[in-house]
C-alpha cells in the first residue's frame, strides 16, 4: 500500500535526503506562496458576507494548500538516496540452522519454512539484482554453494547453539575482500550468548551494514513453562542453607500448582510447590543446603508438565563450590551478658565457623575466648588493618564507640569497604545511638539510620518476619517456606531491644520487632557496603529463643548459624578468580579474572599470577595471567574448555618470593542443552539488530518487500540517485481531495 | 454490639498476654528473710543480670529450719551485699536486689534467669516435677551455683535431689585448670571459707565436711553446669562482708569466687 501511493519503499524515505532539482532559489519558492496566500486572504476578505468567517477560512486554507503543493512541484523535488549499484554488489544471506530451527510450529520445521522462502522468493528476487552469498550458521557462519542447482535443500538444524554476534562478526570482517551491500538474516533469533555485543553492532554500523531480519518461529509457545534464569550463590560454607532465585516463564498454566525441585545426580534436594501466576514470568525463592565440601553441581528447576511443548527447558544447571575453609569472626564485646554466651554456644558445633571473642569484664579486664594461641588479640582489639583484615567477619556487641580509636574506627570501616568483611553491630546499652555511635563515623556504614535518641529497652517484644525475611536463607529455619514462617509467628519474644531509624537505601530490612500496641522497628536489617556487607541486629534478647524453648530445639543456633554464614561467605581471600560464567552453554570459551592483594588488602600490580586447571579428562593445563591495564590489581586470561565435563582452576599468586594467596574456581562445559532455551522466537532480538544496524525486520509473509528495500544501502559500491516524487500518485490523490473537498463544501453551503 | 463484644475481648487477650510475657519483677519475701536489710532504691530496675536465689522445698529436711525451709539462708543481706561487689568489680549490668526464683509455685520463672544459686542444699527436697524442670533448664542453658552445705549427711541428701536430676551424669572435682577458676580473677590457690559459726567455734569447717570440694557437673560440651561449693560458706562471706570480726582474705575469695562462677555462666 505504501509503495503504491508513494512509489518507493519506505526504506528510501528514511534513509534519503529531501532536495529540490529545479535550481531556483528556495526564498522565491516561500514568497510565492506567501503572496499566494496573501492574494487568496485579500480575495476573501472582498467577498465577505457570502460565507461565514470560518467557512472562508476553511475555503482559504484549502486554496492556499493546492497552490503551495503545486509551486513545490514546479521546484522538482525529489529523494536523494545512496543505492546498491546493481549486479555489482554482495548481499550476503544467513540461515540459522541451530536445533530450535528445526522445531515444527506449524506442521513444518522452522528451516523448512526458511528454505521455501529462499528458494522461492527470495534468492530468485535478489539475484536478479545482486550477487548473493548464502551462509548457513550456528556457532559460526560456514558458506553454502549454491553453484549446482540454486537452491537451497536439504539443511540440517543440528548446531547446538546460535551465536548470531559471533557469525555476523566472521561476514563483517569478508567485507574488505569484497563489496557487501547488505545482510539479510533467517532465525528465530534464539542466540545463545544473552544477545550481540556491542562491538559487532558497533563494527556493522561502522562499515554502514544493514542487518535485514526475517523471523521464524512465534512470539512464544502456547503451552510451556521455561526456566529464565537462575541466580545461585557460586561459593557456599560447608552445609551452609543456600538460596537460588528462579525466573520462570510459562504459558497456558496459568493458577497450576508445580513442583519446583533442586536436585543433585538426580537425588531431590529440595522441593516446593509454587503456582503458576497469571502474568508470563515470575520469580520463585528456593532454599537448599549446599553439602560438604567439594563442587556440587544442581539441576534447579520446575518439574515437566502433561502438555507441555517443550519439556527440555524445564531446569538449568548450577555450580556452587563448597569450600571447606573455617572461617573466622572477631566478636568485640563490652559488658558480660546472656546474648554473648549463647551465641558462642549457637557456634560452637558449626563446623564453618570459627568465633573468636574479646569481652571486657570488668573496667581493665578482657577474657578471650576461641583464640588459636595465648598470643591472639592479646593486647586486645586490632589496632593494624594486617591484624583485623585476618578475620573474615567482625560482630561489635555493647562497646562503646569511644572505646575504639579514630584509627581502629577507621580499620573497622575498611574491613568492610576494602577487605570485603561482614561486619555485624548487636544492640546494647553501650551500642548504636546508646553507645555514642551517632556521631561516629561507623554510623555510615550501617544499614538503619541511627536516631540519636537512647531506646534501649528491656521490655518484651514480638519479632516478626517481612517480606524480605521470608524469602531469605537467614531466617530460614524451617526448611518449607510456609512452615518456616507460621514457625517465627511462635517464636518466643526477645526481652529487649533498640528502637532505630529508617532502612538506608539499598539496605533490606529482614525482620521487625514491636512491643503490644507499639509500631513495628526494624530488627534485622542488612546492607552491602563497599566491597563488603554491614548488618545490624537490634536486640540482644535473642538467648530466650534457647532458654524458653525445648533443649533440643536448634532454632537459635540455626539462626545464628545462618547469619553469621551470610557475614562471610563471600568474604574474599587476597586472591579471588571468577569467571561470568561457571556453566558454559555449548560453549568453550573461559575468560579468567583473578583480583590480587596483599595483607592489607590493597591492589598488587606486579605480581605473577598462574592458574592451573584440570580437564574432565585428568589432565591439566597451566595458564599465566596478564594484568588488567585499566584496573589495578586485576588479572586476565582465557582459556579453551574443548570437552564437555566439570573443571577446576586453581589460582596461585607471588610477588617476587611471597606467596599471596592461592582460590579455587570451579566451572563446567554443558553440550546440546543451549538450544533447548529460548525456543520460540526472539522478535526483539532481531528488531533490535536491525534498528541498530539501519535494517528491517520482515515476518516471512511480508518479507517479498525486503528484495526492494535492501538495494537501499550505503555499504558496498553504491551510487547516489535522484529519485523524483513529483509524480507520486500520493501528490495527484492530494490535489484531487483538496479541490473536489472544496467544491463539495461549497455545494453544501450552496455557494457553488 | 457483637463487634464491640468482639474487639474488647481482642484487647484483653492482648493485654493479657503481655502481662504473662513479662518477666517476673522483684518481690519481697518478708515473713521469710533470715537477715532483713533495708529495699535498695533500684530493686525494680530491669538489668541483665540480677542475682537469682533459688526458692526450693525442704521437705522432709524441713526440721533444720523450721517451715520456711532452708532456702533463704543469709537472705536477703548476702545476696544484696554481693551485689554491691558484682557491680563495682565487674562491667555486669545490675540491680541491687535480688530475684527469688519460686520453684514452688512459678517453677518456668526459672527459664528467665541462666544463673541460679540455691544454699543449704544439704536440706533441699525437690520433687519429681522439680527434678525434670532443672534438668530441663540447665540442658538449655543454665547454671546452677550450690553452696553451704557440709559432710556426709548433707552431700547424701543434696545427691539424692541431684542425681533423679542427672541420673546419668557424675559429679567431678574441679580442676585448677577449668576456666571456671579464671575467667576474671585466677583462683588455684583456694581455701576453705568458713560460715559466721567459725568465730565462734574456731573451726572452719561443719560437721564432718573438714576437706572443702569445688565440684562440678560438666554437659555434653564440658561446660560446668552446676557448680558446688562444698564443705564452705561464701553466703556468709557475702553476708558477714560488713562484720570487722570475719576475715577478709574469706571475703575476698568468695566475692571473686562468686564473680568467676558468674562470668563462667554468661560465657560458656
Amino acid at each position: 500500500m505504501f509503495e503504491l501511493l508513494f512509489k518507493y519503499p519506505l526504506a528510501v524515505f528514511s534513509k534519503g535526503k529531501f532536495v529540490l532539482l529545479s535550481g531556483w532559489p528556495v526564498w522565491l519558492l516561500i514568497l510565492l506562496i506567501v503572496l499566494a496566500a496573501g492574494g487568496l486572504f485579500w480575495n476573501m476578505r472582498q467577498r465577505h458576507g457570502i460565507l461565514s468567517k470560518t467557512r472562508s477560512t476553511i475555503v482559504w486554507l484549502a486554496q492556499t494548500a493546492l497552490i503551495a503543493l503545486l509551486l513545490l512541484m514546479l521546484w522538482h523535488p525529489a529523494i536523494s538516496v545512496a543505492r546498491l549499484r546493481p549486479q555489482e554488489n554482495v548481499v550476503a544471506v544467513l540461515v540459522d540452522h541451530s536445533r530450535s530451527m528445526g522445531i515444527a510450529d506449524d506442521g513444518k520445521p522452522r528451516l523448512q519454512n526458511a528454505e521455501d522462502l529462499l528458494d522461492n522468493q527470495l534468492l530468485p528476487d535478489l539475484s536478479k539484482r545482486f550477487q548473493v552469498r548464502l551462509y548457513e550458521f550456528g556457532r559460526d557462519a560456514v558458506r553454502i554453494d549454491l553453484s549446482n542447482t540454486g537452491q537451497v535443500r536439504g539443511l540440517a538444524a543440528d548446531d547446538n547453539a546460535t551465536r548470531i554476534g559471533d557469525s555476523l562478526k566472521h561476514i563483517a570482517s569478508e567485507a574488505g575482500t569484497m563489496p557487501l551491500g547488505a545482510i539479510v538474516v533467517l532465525s528465530d533469533g534464539g542466540d545463545n550468548t544473552g544477545g550481540i555485543d556491542r562491538e559487532t553492532i558497533e563494527q556493522l554500523r561502522q562499515l554502514r551494514i544493514p542487518v535485514h531480519t526475517i523471523g521464524f518461529g512465534p512470539d512464544h509457545f502456547a503451552k510451556d513453562i521455561e526456566i529464565v534464569d537462575v541466580d545461585s550463590p557460586a561459593r557456599a560454607l560447608a552445609q551452609s542453607r543456600v538460596s537460588a532465585r528462579v525466573a520462570i516463564r510459562q504459558h497456558g498454566f496459568a493458577g497450576q500448582k508445580v513442583k519446583l525441585m533442586v536436585r543433585e545426580n538426580d537425588h531431590p534436594v529440595a522441593e516446593q510447590e509454587i503456582l503458576l501466576k497469571p502474568d508470563a514470568e515470575q520469580s520463585e525463592t528456593i532454599v537448599f543446603n549446599a553439602g560438604p565440601p567439594g563442587a556440587h553441581s544442581f539441576q534447579i528447576g520446575v518439574t515437566p508438565v502433561a502438555g507441555e511443548e517443550n519439556a527440555q527447558n524445564n531446569s538449568v544447571v548450577r555450580l556452587v563450590n563448597v569450600t571447606p575453609k573455617k572461617m573466622r569472626i572477631l566478636y568485640m564485646e563490652g559488658e558480660p551478658r546472656w546474648e554473648y554466651k549463647f551465641i558462642r554456644r549457637a557456634l560452637e558445633d558449626d563446623p564453618s565457623i570459627e568465633l573468636v571473642t574479646i569481652l571486657r569484664t570488668t573496667q581493665n579486664k578482657i577474657y578471650r575466648q576461641g583464640t588459636a594461641d595465648a598470643h591472639e588479640l592479646e593486647a586486645g582489639f586490632p589496632t593494624k588493618a594486617e591484624e583485623l583484615f585476618k578475620y573474615d567477619g567482625l560482630i561489635i556487641g555493647s562497646v562503646e564507640a569511644s572505646y575504639f580509636s579514630n584509627e581502629q574506627q577507621a580499620i573497622i570501616r575498611d574491613f568492610a569497604d576494602r577487605r570485603g568483611g561482614g561486619v555485624l553491630f548487636l544492640a546494647g546499652r553501650f551500642a548504636l545511638s546508646e553507645g555514642g555511635y551517632t556521631k561516629s563515623p561507623l554510623a555510615e556504614m550501617m544499614p538503619l539510620r541511627l536516631t540519636g535518641e537512647k531506646n534501649w529497652s528491656r521490655d518484651f517484644a514480638t519479632v516478626s518476619l517481612t517480606d524480605a525475611g521470608r524469602e531469605s536463607v537467614i531466617c530460614r529455619i524451617e526448611e518449607e517456606r510456609d512452615q518456616n514462617i507460621a514457625r517465627w509467628q511462635k517464636m518466643p519474644q526477645v526481652a529487649n531491644y533498640d528502637v532505630l531509624g529508617a532502612p538506608k537505601p539499598g539496605a533490606v530490612v529482614l525482620m521487625n520487632v514491636a512491643e503490644a500496641g507499639h509500631r513495628p522497628t526494624p530488627l534485622l536489617a542488612t546492607q552491602n557496603y563497599g566491597h563488603g556487607r554491614v548488618g545490624i541486629f537490634a536486640t540482644a534478647g535473642s538467648w530466650r529463643w534457647k532458654m524458653l524453648q525445648d533443649h533440643t530445639d536448634r532454632t537459635h543456633s540455626m539462626f545464628w548459624s545462618q547469619l553469621l554464614r551470610w557475614l562471610v561467605t563471600e568474604t574474599p581471600g587476597p586472591v579471588l578468580s571468577s569467571t561470568p560464567h561457571q556453566v558454559l552453554s555449548d560453549d568453550t570459551h573461559v575468560p579468567l579474572r583473578v583480583s590480587v592483594r596483599d595483607k592489607d588488602f590493597q591492589t598488587v600490580s606486579g605480581a605473577t599470577v598462574q592458574t592451573t586447571i584440570s580437564r574432565p579428562d585428568g589432565g591439566s593445563d597451566t595458564i599465566e595471567l596478564r594484568p588488567d591495564p585499566l584496573e589495578p590489581g586485576m588479572y586476565t586470561g582465557e582459556y579453551t574448555a574443548d570437552k564437555p565435563g566439570t573443571y577446576v582452576a586453581e589460582t596461585s599468586a607471588r610477588q617476587d618470593k611471597t606467596d599471596l594467596g592461592r582460590d579455587a574456581l570451579t566451572f563446567r562445559r554443558e553440550d546440546g542443552v543451549a538450544e533447548n532455551f529460548g525456543a520460540a522466537q526472539n522478535r526483539d532480538l532481531l528488531e533490535k539488530l536491525s534498528s541498530d544496524t539501519g535494517g528491517s525486520y520482515y515476518t516471512p509473509s511480508n518479507a517479498r518487500k525486503l528484495s526492494g528495500e535492501v538495494a537501499v544501502s550505503e555499504a558496498g559500491i553504491t551510487a547516489h540517485d535522484n529519485l523524483d516524487i513529483w509524480d507520486m500518485p500520493i501528490v495527484f490523490l492530494l490535489v484531487i481531495l483538496i479541490r473536489g473537498g472544496e467544491w463539495l463544501l461549497r455545494r453544501k453551503w450552496g455557494v457553488v | 454490639m457483637r463487634f464491640r463484644i468482639a474487639i474488647l475481648a481482642v484487647l484483653l487477650c492482648c493485654g493479657f498476654s503481655a502481662l504473662l510475657a513479662f518477666q517476673a519483677r522483684f518481690k519481697e519475701y518478708t515473713g521469710e528473710e533470715d537477715n532483713p536489710t533495708a529495699v535498695p532504691g533500684d530493686a525494680f530496675e530491669q538489668t541483665e543480670w540480677t542475682f537469682a536465689r533459688l526458692r526450693y522445698p525442704s521437705g522432709r529436711y524441713a526440721g533444720y529450719s523450721g517451715e520456711r525451709g532452708s532456702w533463704p539462708t543469709d537472705f536477703p543481706k548476702a545476696d544484696r551485699q554481693f551485689l554491691q561487689g558484682v557491680r563495682r568489680l565487674t562491667r555486669i549490668h545490675t540491680r541491687s536486689s535480688e530475684q527469688v526464683i519460686d520453684l514452688i509455685n512459678d517453677p518456668d520463672e526459672i527459664f528467665n534467669w541462666p544463673w541460679v544459686y540455691a544454699v543449704e542444699v544439704g536440706h533441699w527436697d525437690l520433687t519429681d516435677a522439680q527434678c525434670k524442670l532443672l534438668r530441663e533448664y540447665l540442658l538449655r542453658g543454665g547454671f546452677l551455683m550450690v553452696d553451704d552445705f557440709h559432710g556426709t549427711f548433707e552431700w547424701d541428701v543434696f545427691t539424692q535431689s541431684m542425681s533423679r536430676i542427672f541420673p546419668d551424669r557424675t559429679i567431678v572435682e574441679l580442676p585448677n585448670a577449668d576456666p571456671i577458676f579464671h575467667t576474671v580473677y585466677d583462683l588455684d590457690q583456694r581455701v576453705q571459707v568458713p560460715g559466721l559459726q567459725y568465730l565462734y567455734s574456731g573451726r572452719l569447717y561443719e560437721k564432718d565436711g573438714t576437706i572443702p570440694h569445688w565440684r562440678a557437673i560438666y554437659d555434653d560440651d564440658g561446660r560446668v553446669m552446676v557448680a558446688m561449693c562444698f564443705n564452705q560458706d561464701d553466703g556468709d562471706a557475702w553476708e558477714h562482708a560488713d562484720n570487722p570480726q570475719y576475715e577478709a582474705k574469706y571475703t575476698s575469695q568468695a566475692y571473686r569466687l562468686g564473680i568467676n562462677y558468674i562470668v563462667y555462666s554468661m560465657t560458656h
